[in-house]
């Protein structure tokens, strides 16, 4: 699959219609827009570059809390209609708080954080001539199923298991650094006998450069992604009191929405 | 009636039914975390090694490795011990395979004081508390290694996600090889007018070494914990208007809790008396026997409470 520039900013351009989406899906109902605006441009890629075949190949959201984006993705991919973004977390809805397989299109249940990489890592075992790719964030690598998993996916040498890490450097405290630091967290993965690629998570050229090397590796590939905490919308961007919003007041929704348009 | 019972290895038979579904079976896989030869997998492993993951003293990691395994279509059996699975990993028990429907049997070996001289860490009394409350959770404890063959061929052909208990030591053979299982369903292994034994595993099989079985006491195997028996526990209750059940397990969240809610949901009226680790934790012993009557499990408990309901 060859890129070129205006295939890039296609994808630029998707990015930020959907930052649009969940905008509004997190105006209407609350959420964990933080993280869900840092991690985007990842899912992005994983949909939109034509790098997998999603009717195989599986991608696994371990951090639940990510779910908007997950959903304003899959709805935009026909999964499921638009108009149901507006029931996210509300009663009888099937787009629970964190992420669910009552969704069409979503493959694990999650929300408790460290799981999501050792399930992907069975799916992986199951199927070697599939891609799994899993998002983690990097708060989530407190957990120590993580290391776990890690340790588990070298010694069963999965190579069609890839793990994105959102490192957008905040989980719900504060800073990662202040919370628990994760250190050298490629040298962490490379010393597990895991490949380890470092990108800007913001950057499509980077990210679809390095899942497709991730794709064809004899070893699990850790991607590590730097990303900014709640990018696209400047007031939330390094305030991680924007972990999880229980609402937006029209003031500040109407001014978020008037920076993502004007990158559209 | 009079017999002299046999001994016999649940552990060990899990380990043997195993190996023989896998025969068949090429869809069966085993995940474990590092305790292999104590659940008798040796044979599995030297034959099916391509099918034996051998995840390491990591418990949390092998049920959600096991997860994914069973979501991409394969039958899987964890095995641990209960104090580690589904202790350590009761959380990722509940997400990755309960909330996610995914069909894998936790097999937890060494469970209640039976661990004996392990001590406290090793003797798991709150599994079935853990696994009971799980919504899309099966839980069976079968009373001897027969039995247990029976639940592992029944559940490997299940497609809902178990729990299966285990013990230590070679215990005392009392299911009838002609007798099947079914999930569900609670067989009266000896009849009675006056009162309703429960129970499950050893505690209850233990009831056959009383010298006068006679035709006062209903002894009912509860080896499906859940679902449980309903009908033929009730109609026995009935009857009798007398319940005693035993278990080596805590009092909070075991077998004699659910009975309990069964029968004062049924608006039955009975005498009830519940034999069972009274919020303790073990203690290590070689001598099992001694651990069952400290802790109020043993022969002399259930003598006594025989008596008590008589009167």
């Amino acid at each position: 699959m060859l890129f070129n520039s205006a295939k890039y900013s296609t994808l630029e351009k998707k990015s930020q219609q959907l930052r649009l989406d969940l905008l509004n899906l997190v105006y209407g109902s609350g959420g964990h827009i933080g993280g869900c605006l840092s991690s985007l441009d990842l899912i992005v890629a994983v949909y939109y570059s034509k790098l997998f075949n999603l009717k195989k190949d599986k991608f696994i959201l371990s951090a639940g809390h990510y779910a908007p984006s997950l959903y304003v993705t899959l709805s935009d991919q026909d999964y499921f209609p638009k108009k149901l973004l507006a029931t996210y977390s509300h009663f009888n809805s099937p787009l629970q708080g964190h992420v669910s397989t009552e969704v069409p299109g979503v493959n694990y249940s999650s929300g408790s954080l460290g799981q999501g990489l050792s399930f992907s890592a069975g799916l992986a075992l199951a199927a070697p001539k599939t891609s799994i790719i899993c998002l983690t964030s990097d708060g989530e690598h407190n957990e120590g199923q993580i290391w776990e998993a890690v340790m588990f996916a070298s010694k069963y040498k999965l190579g069609n298991l890839i793990n994105i890490v959102d490192h957008n450097k905040y989980q719900i405290d504060g800073s990662t650094d202040k919370i628990m630091p994760l250190g050298d967290l490629a040298a962490k993965y490379l010393r597990f006998g895991w490949s380890v690629i470092t990108v800007d998570g913001h950057n499509f050229s980077q990210i679809i450069s390095a899942l497709s090397k991730a794709k064809d590796s004899t070893h699990p590939t850790c991607i590590i992604a730097n990303t900014i905490f709640g990018k696209g919308i400047s007031y939330m961007q390094y305030d991680y009191h924007y972990h999880d919003v229980k609402s937006i007041d029209p003031q500040h929704y109407l001014q978020a929405k008037k920076e993502l348009e004007a990158n559209l | 009636m009079k017999k002299a019972l046999g001994h016999d290895s649940i552990r060990k038979a899990f380990g043997e039914a195993i190996f023989q579904i896998a025969k068949t079976n090429k869809n069966l896989y085993l995940v474990d975390a590092d305790l292999g030869p104590s659940l008798y997998l040796q044979k599995f492993i030297a034959k099916y090694s391509s099918r034996y993951i051998q995840a390491g003293v990591a418990e949390a990691n092998a049920a959600a490795v096991a997860a994914g395994l069973a979501k991409a279509g394969k039958t899987v059996f964890l095995t641990s011990f209960a104090c580690f699975s589904p202790a350590i990993n009761w959380a990722v028990i509940k997400q990755s395979i309960c909330y996610n429907n995914a069909n894998v049997k936790i097999v937890g070996s060494h469970a209640g004081l039976l661990s004996g001289d392990l001590g406290a860490t090793h003797q798991m009394l709150e599994d079935l508390a853990l696994m009971r409350s799980l919504p899309n959770m099966e839980v069976f404890a079968p009373i001897d290694a027969v039995e247990c063959k029976k639940i592992v061929q029944s559940i490997a052909f299940s497609p809902y996600p178990s729990y299966l208990r285990l013990v230590r030591p070679d215990t005392p053979t009392v299911f009838s090889p002609k007798l099947p299982f079914t999930i569900g369903k609670s067989h009266i292994l000896h009849k009675g007018k006056d009162i309703t034994i429960l129970g499950h595993g050893p505690a209850l099989s233990q009831i056959f070494s009383l010298p006068n079985l006679d035709n006062k006491l209903e002894i009912i195997n509860c080896s499906s914990i859940k679902p449980l028996d309903t009908s033929t526990i009730l109609k026995s209750i009935k009857k009798t208007g007398r319940c005693l059940v035993v278990e080596d397990h805590q009092k909070n969240g075991g077998l004699g809790e659910a009975v309990a809610s069964l029968i004062l949901s049924s608006g039955l009226k009975c005498k009830f008396i519940h034999l069972a680790i009274d919020n303790q934790f073990g203690q290590s012993s070689k001598d099992t026997t001694q651990l069952y009557n400290h802790y109020g499990i043993g022969l002399p408990d259930i003598k006594a409470s025989i008596e008590k309901l008589m009167k």
